[in-house]
């Protein structure tokens, strides 16, 4: 798989005239590569896409720029050196080269990796269409074909677009040290304001190098090949040296990047009037609108342009160095009135890193160095931006008297002002500010409450809008604040006021905030109790909530809603046949957790831990404790019904199942509530449930449970409307749950519907949701909606994954699960059709071809319990495809969860036609490459399937295999998933399929999943497999001559398809 | 800043003087001391009808060209008395003694009482009489000064506007030395102030250990960041701040024959600025879809 990269290729002069700036994208692919031996130019990147394969890849992927200029670069990337053995032994000679390969993105990069020049083809997108292109790009996700850089590209352009709003920039006349001296007209972003500078250090620390590591590649002319080599090399060095590029400031590439952009944008659309402008300011105004941006003035006129240009955008920002000044202020000590504000230099690439004017004033008048960066002329910096500070707060003059002034006393009137009015002026002018913590304007410094909490005497803290005992008290900056204590400061009138040794300042807001909530307090309920202590800097009422102090018994509420403490577990109950492991113990408290609390719960275990047997242990535990009072509906995909029927009869048999499914179903409330009057547990599928909606949604259910949740994503869907209107039916002492496996807590557009089944009252309306939710965090990846939204349903999920350490210590290497699996109708009619048709021609056959008329009818029943289409020689895929097998519906399921997962799996068949048509579907249905590994494959081609299977890091997740082929010998350890789609006879020949992901000591945890189809022939096998029966071992381990030795009983037994 | 408090108007036009920046005013005021005064609006038109090709700041000297009478442009030369060291030190040991002078200075302001610093060696930054502004021109009137010169002396003081340091090039130290100077000097005044204060000057101050943060390889390839919240919704600020509005005139001379050109130059700025902002918004909302 190929993925868009996105790097800058900075401008250059050529002999043909100047070459601009551009946006050179290119892309990555993983390919079988012998190592490149690199001696006097950069070689060629052999895993880049060539600039013919590129632009196809563009168009095919509606990615291609307006304007394609071919161009070719020098990348220094991430490389790994092979066959160093040369190198050890021998002095380095003229004839020296390095052989290696680079990294592609996604492969780990080793902390003594070594860095090299590589070219690489791509196109360039000049600066003035970048925008455009980049527009077309998402802002949020990660995306298949786009490396994580192309997301920084979109961030920063729109930060672009920001500036441009506010009109963040200036234009100036600049002079460009390029070959010849030339001055140029130039747009330029200001980045003086508080918000922006803050941005441009996100920006430079979060800067991906791939961004930055280009050099223009130049064009070798043609080299007389009888030249001698070292004159060859000496040339070549010249133009495209083999030396890594060295990484700049990253803040300077930024800043660099933006200032290019805004011009190329403001540049392209100023057509402005010129009449009445003197000659001067007509050729600025000229050269800020062509495409040259040269301005051709007498060497004097430009001088002064350039200066005045200069001072006139020093008036408003500061010179962009990389330190700045910076002023402190703090409180006065007790019984003193004056407060001490002091000077210092800052770094503006972190301004924690801070030294005191004293300590310039005694370094080196020429450098200093602070933390990594070292400052030039940092004396004049300081003075400078005093100087600068003058202007906007005149008492800093009167510190200013002596040579090498340090700080200064401020009265209280002038720190007020500083404050509240000059500090933010003085930063937005480029001069730091640090202000005393509780005044230092965030929420801390704010009139807020604090709350001590706790649940009613009688209550467990079970419903969500229950009343607490309460009782609040004011504070401010960390103290607390009687009201009369507050009376008496707000009658003082003074904005900066001293209480308990404290500074702190009342605004004018907060008071009447206080006000109003002291004359009528409100309620204080278990929401919000939850709200407030879920992330920090929630308000009540508009007040800052500084502190919420629940008493122990609600505390033990608020943790276990907030996860913080485990539910206490619940063992195996009383009739419950198997084994929990711990991890499911806890599962099964949390389920119970929240049943008494009366809320909906939404267990999403990773695939494999087993999310079935916790919700049959739960109703057991129900069951024991006396409270499955009546039945439970139970939503679940046709596919795996049967499914639900036995693991519930093997786990829970106490429990009474009704199967609410097939023609023979009850029809009307009556005979369903006579069907289902014993029943604890009715199974039914979501095609069921729309065809029986008003049947269903009558009954009084006493908890609804829907499996495979994703079912009900997409809110408007009539199955996601007709389960969601029987849960509402669903009130006190019912309960919902959902199960998935899917991380369902990152999709926002598929999170409110299940929210509105479990919760309603938690997401609010549809409408509301997608303005306050959706919108922000799809379009923008607005992360503080995101992280408010997941504080919110994160109580209502559990979601434990293979990985997680406390999980892994509970599980063995290798887990195998029993997929079991209905036949469509479909399947079903053709299998008896052929078990009748055959079962008379074997009867009636002659000893000698009995024994392939058997094979045959064997092997046609697993092919139809694949998939019609398989048994019937079809091979047209179409939009029914997968409606035909319930096997491959289940399978589908699995897929998409563990494709999500980001997980990998291979899949073993032993019908190659079953594997060229699965194949086929796959690659469809999840739009990847899915290679396929049979007897007709080359060995070649094998070879290769394997090392992308196991090296490109981007590869293929799912690999299909035929048994035969690709049963033995392969290694692919990458693989945590192993499927056997259909079942063989020996399963010695399925554990050594399964062995080739699945070796000793490995990390990766392997799930064994086996297909079997209820009732037929495979479910057979699987039986006698598991009964070790006399039969078992003769199959076992021997060929198929027993299938000789069956009478037709036997083979009657064998092939027919119960109905159970 | 100063400058956009101040609402500095253009100098010349037909009402005169517009409010500037006191040592322009003050160099204005020096030329309205002129007692010819015929002579003196004779030269007010020279310099409004845009007969001065060129003033270039060369060193110590002025050097311009005026359009007289002649087919070949007059050159104009103009030099002031230059402080002589032993003076310059006096100065400079003044100046540096007061932070707050070489922290506007560098900030593009005037320090109001910068004449202060000049009174310790009895000399002064800005003339104090018409008498010592030197000047040559190659114009047969052998009148001194001429209506060329005094052509450059009304626009002289705009130039002072674009650079405070230009007065102090005039006399003799240009802004590089200056500042240097200034910077042994404090350091000098630090030491000195030290040792009268008997603190342990040897005391060597150690800056902090350079920490190498390697590029960490791992962020070459990825990011992980989150669109910032503040550019999730695109919008012009509030305060309209833009850098036009704010950042005022341009601390460029005008051109008398020009009297409206700054003001259409940024108007169309403004313009530009409005457009462009629109279209940004325009854009950053079309991403919608």
């Amino acid at each position: 798989m190929s993925l868009l990269h996105a790097t800058w290729l900075p401008g250059r002069s050529t002999s043909s005239g100047p070459e601009k700036p551009a946006l050179l994208i290119w892309a990555d692919t993983w390919r079988i590569s012998k190592s490149v031996k690199t001696r006097d130019t950069p070689s060629w990147n052999p895993f880049t896409l060539k600039t013919n394969e590129l632009k196809e890849w563009l168009l095919e992927k509606k990615l291609s720029p307006k304007s394609i200029r071919e161009t070719s670069a020098s990348l220094t990337l991430p490389s790994k050196e092979l066959n160093t053995q040369g190198r050890n032994n021998s002095k380095i000679t003229e004839n020296f080269a390095w052989e290696g390969l680079p990294l592609i993105a996604g492969e780990i990069i080793p902390d003594d990796c070594q860095w090299w020049p590589w070219r690489v083809d791509g196109l360039a997108i000049p600066t003035n269409e970048i925008g455009d292109w980049l527009a077309k790009l998402p802002l949020s996700g990660k995306h298949p074909d786009l490396g994580d850089e192309l997301k920084w590209w979109c961030h920063l352009e729109r930060w672009r677009l920001s500036l441009i709003a506010r009109g963040r920039w200036l234009p100036q006349v600049e002079i460009w040290n390029n070959e010849n001296l030339s001055t140029k007209a130039r747009w330029v972003p200001l980045f003086n304001k508080e918000e922006d500078r803050q941005k441009l250090e996100i920006f430079a620390a979060q800067l991906p190098q791939v961004t930055t590591c280009a050099e223009p590649w130049h064009k070798i002319e043609k080299c007389n090949e009888d030249t001698k080599y070292s004159s060859n090399l000496l040339k070549h060095t010249k133009y495209n040296p083999i030396a890594s590029k060295r990484p700049l400031n990253n803040r300077f590439k930024v800043a660099g990047f933006v200032e290019e952009l805004i011009d190329a944008q403001l540049r392209e659309s100023f057509t402005p009037n010129s009449q009445g402008l003197d000659p001067m300011l007509k050729e600025w105004q000229k050269a800020l609108g062509n495409s040259t941006d040269n301005i051709s003035l007498p060497e004097q006129d430009l001088k002064r342009l350039r200066i005045a240009s200069q001072h006139w955008k020093n008036s408003i920002s500061a010179q962009f160095t990389t330190a700045r000044t910076c002023l402190e202020l703090l409180t006065p000590d007790i019984n003193e009135n004056l407060w001490e504000l002091n000077f210092f230099l800052q770094a503006q690439a972190d301004p924690s890193l801070k030294i005191h004017a004293s300590r310039v004033w005694e370094s080196d008048i020429k450098n200093l160095t602070l933390g990594e960066i070292t400052i030039e002329n940092p004396g004049e910096i300081l003075l400078e931006g005093l100087g600068r500070s003058i202007s906007i707060f005149p008492p800093i003059e009167r510190g200013l008297d002596s040579a090498n002034p340090t700080s200064m006393m401020l009265t209280a009137e002038e720190a007020f002002i500083f404050i509240r009015t000059a500090a933010s002026n003085l930063r937005d002018y480029g001069v730091g500010v640090e202000l005393p913590n509780t005044l230092s304007g965030g929420l801390a410094s704010r009139l807020g409450i604090e709350i001590i909490a706790e649940l009613e005497n009688s209550s467990k803290g079970a419903t969500l809008g229950e009343i607490l005992n309460w009782e609040w008290g004011l504070m401010i900056g960390g103290v607390k604040l009687s009201i009369s204590e507050l009376e008496r400061l707000a009658n003082k009138k003074s904005p900066l006021l001293k209480h308990k040794n404290t500074w702190i300042e009342l605004r004018k807001n907060d008071l009447k905030n206080a006000k109003k909530f002291i004359e009528k307090p409100t309620s204080l309920s278990l929401d919000d109790a939850i709200r407030l202590t879920a992330a920090e800097g929630e308000t009540l009422e508009h007040l800052p909530v500084h502190q919420f102090r629940p008493g122990p018994r609600l505390q033990n509420v608020l943790e276990k809603y907030h996860q913080k403490t485990t539910p206490d577990a619940i063992p195996a109950p009383e009739g419950f046949i198997g084994q929990l492991r711990p991890y499911q113990e806890k599962g099964v408290g949390w389920l119970a957790f929240l049943y008494r609390f009366d809320q909906g719960s939404c267990l999403a275990d990773d695939m494999g831990l087993g999310k079935t047997i916790q919700l049959l242990a739960f109703l057991q535990y129900l069951k024991k404790e006396n409270e499955l009072k009546r039945p439970i509906l139970l939503i679940a995909p046709t596919s795996i019904l049967t499914n639900w029927r036995r693991e519930a009869k093997a786990f829970t048999p106490e429990l009474n199942i009704f199967e609410h499914y097939g023609s023979n179903r009850p029809s009307d409330i009556k005979n369903l509530e006579k069907a289902i009057q014993i029943s604890n547990l009715v199974i039914t599928s979501y095609g069921i449930i729309q065809r029986d909606l008003s049947m269903l949604s009558s009954f009084k259910w006493q908890g609804i449970i829907i499996d495979e949740a994703q079912a009900i994503k997409n809110p408007s869907s009539k199955q996601s409307l007709a389960i969601r209107q029987i849960a509402k039916k669903i009130k006190t002492n019912g309960f919902k749950i959902a199960l998935t496996g899917t991380p369902i807590e990152n999709k926002v557009n598929e999170i409110w519907a299940l929210m509105d089944f479990l919760n309603p009252k938690v997401l609010g309306e549809q409408n509301f949701f997608n303005q306050r939710y959706r919108l922000p965090i799809e379009r923008y990846g607005d992360i503080s909606s995101l992280r408010d939204l997941k504080a919110r349903v994160q109580p209502f999920i559990l979601r434990r994954l293979k990985t997680d350490k406390t999980i892994i210590s509970d599980l063995p290497d290798k887990v195998e699960l029993n997929e079991w699996v209905n036949l469509s109708q479909e399947q079903e009619n053709l299998y008896r059709e052929v078990v009748d048709k055959t079962i008379k021609e074997i009867a009636s056959a002659p000893l000698g071809s009995k024994h392939g008329k058997i094979l045959g009818l064997l092997t046609k029943l697993k092919q139809i319990c694949n998939h019609p289409a398989l048994a019937l020689k079809e091979n047209n895929i179409n939009e029914k495809f997968i409606l035909r097998s319930g096997k491959l519906q289940r399978l589908d399921q699995i897929l998409e969860e563990l494709i999500v997962g980001d997980d990998k799996a291979i899949l073993f068949t032993q019908f190659s036609e079953w594997g060229l048509l699965l194949q086929k579907y796959l690659q469809k249905r999840f739009s990847c490459e899915v290679p396929f590994l049979y007897g007709a494959t080359t060995k070649n081609s094998r070879q290769e399937m394997v090392d992308q299977f196991q090296q490109d890091p981007r590869g293929p997740k799912l690999f299909l295999l035929s048994l035969k082929a690709g049963g033995l010998g392969l290694n692919l350890t990458k693989a945590n998933h192993v499927f056997h789609l259909d079942r063989w006879w020996n399963p010695a020949v399925e554990n050594q399929a399964t062995d080739r992901a699945y070796r000793i000591g490995q990390e990766n945890r392997v799930m064994v999943h086996k297909f079997i189809t209820i009732g037929s022939v495979e479910e057979k096998i699987h039986s006698m497999i598991l009964s070790k029966s006399k039969l078992a071992n003769e199959i076992i381990g021997s060929g198929e001559d027993w299938l000789g030795k069956l009478d037709i009983k036997d083979i009657k037994r064998l092939v027919s398809l119960d109905k159970s | 800043m100063t400058n956009s408090k101040n609402e500095i108007l253009t100098s010349i036009n037909h009402e005169g003087l517009g409010k500037q920046p006191w040592w322009v005013e003050q160099w204005m005021e020096l030329i309205n001391s002129y007692k010819y005064k015929k002579r003196l609006e004779r030269a007010w038109t020279y310099a409004r009808e845009g007969k001065v090709l060129s003033i270039l700041f060369e060193g110590r000297r002025v050097h311009a060209r005026v359009q007289g009478t002649d087919n070949e442009p007059y050159k104009v030369k103009l030099w002031l008395d230059v402080l002589i060291e032993e003076d310059w030190k006096f100065v400079l040991e003044a100046l540096a003694e007061k932070a707050s002078w070489t922290a506007q200075l560098l900030a593009g302001i005037m320090p109001s009482d910068i004449e202060r610093a000049f009174a310790a060696s009895g000399k002064r930054l800005f003339p104090f009489k018409l008498e010592e502004i030197k000047s040559e021109c190659s114009c047969p009137d052998k009148a001194n000064p001429c209506k060329h010169i005094s052509a450059i002396y009304f626009l002289m003081g705009e130039r002072f506007k674009e650079d405070p340091f230009v007065l102090f090039q005039l006399r003799g130290c240009g802004r590089e030395t200056l500042l240097k100077d200034l910077a042994e000097k404090r350091k000098e005044i630090l030491l000195e102030l030290k040792s009268k204060q008997q603190i342990q000057s040897k005391q060597n101050i150690k800056s902090p250990p350079r920490k190498m943060t390697k590029n960490n390889p791992s962020s070459f390839w990825t990011y992980e960041s989150n669109l910032h919240q503040d550019l999730v919704v695109i919008a012009p600020s509030i305060d309209e701040d833009t850098g036009i509005e704010s950042a005022g005139n341009i601390p460029l001379a005008e051109e008398p024959l020009y009297p409206n050109a700054q003001k259409q130059f940024i108007s169309e700025l403004k313009n530009h600025c409005q457009q462009s902002a629109h279209r940004a918004m325009i854009k950053a909302m079309s991403k919608d879809n």
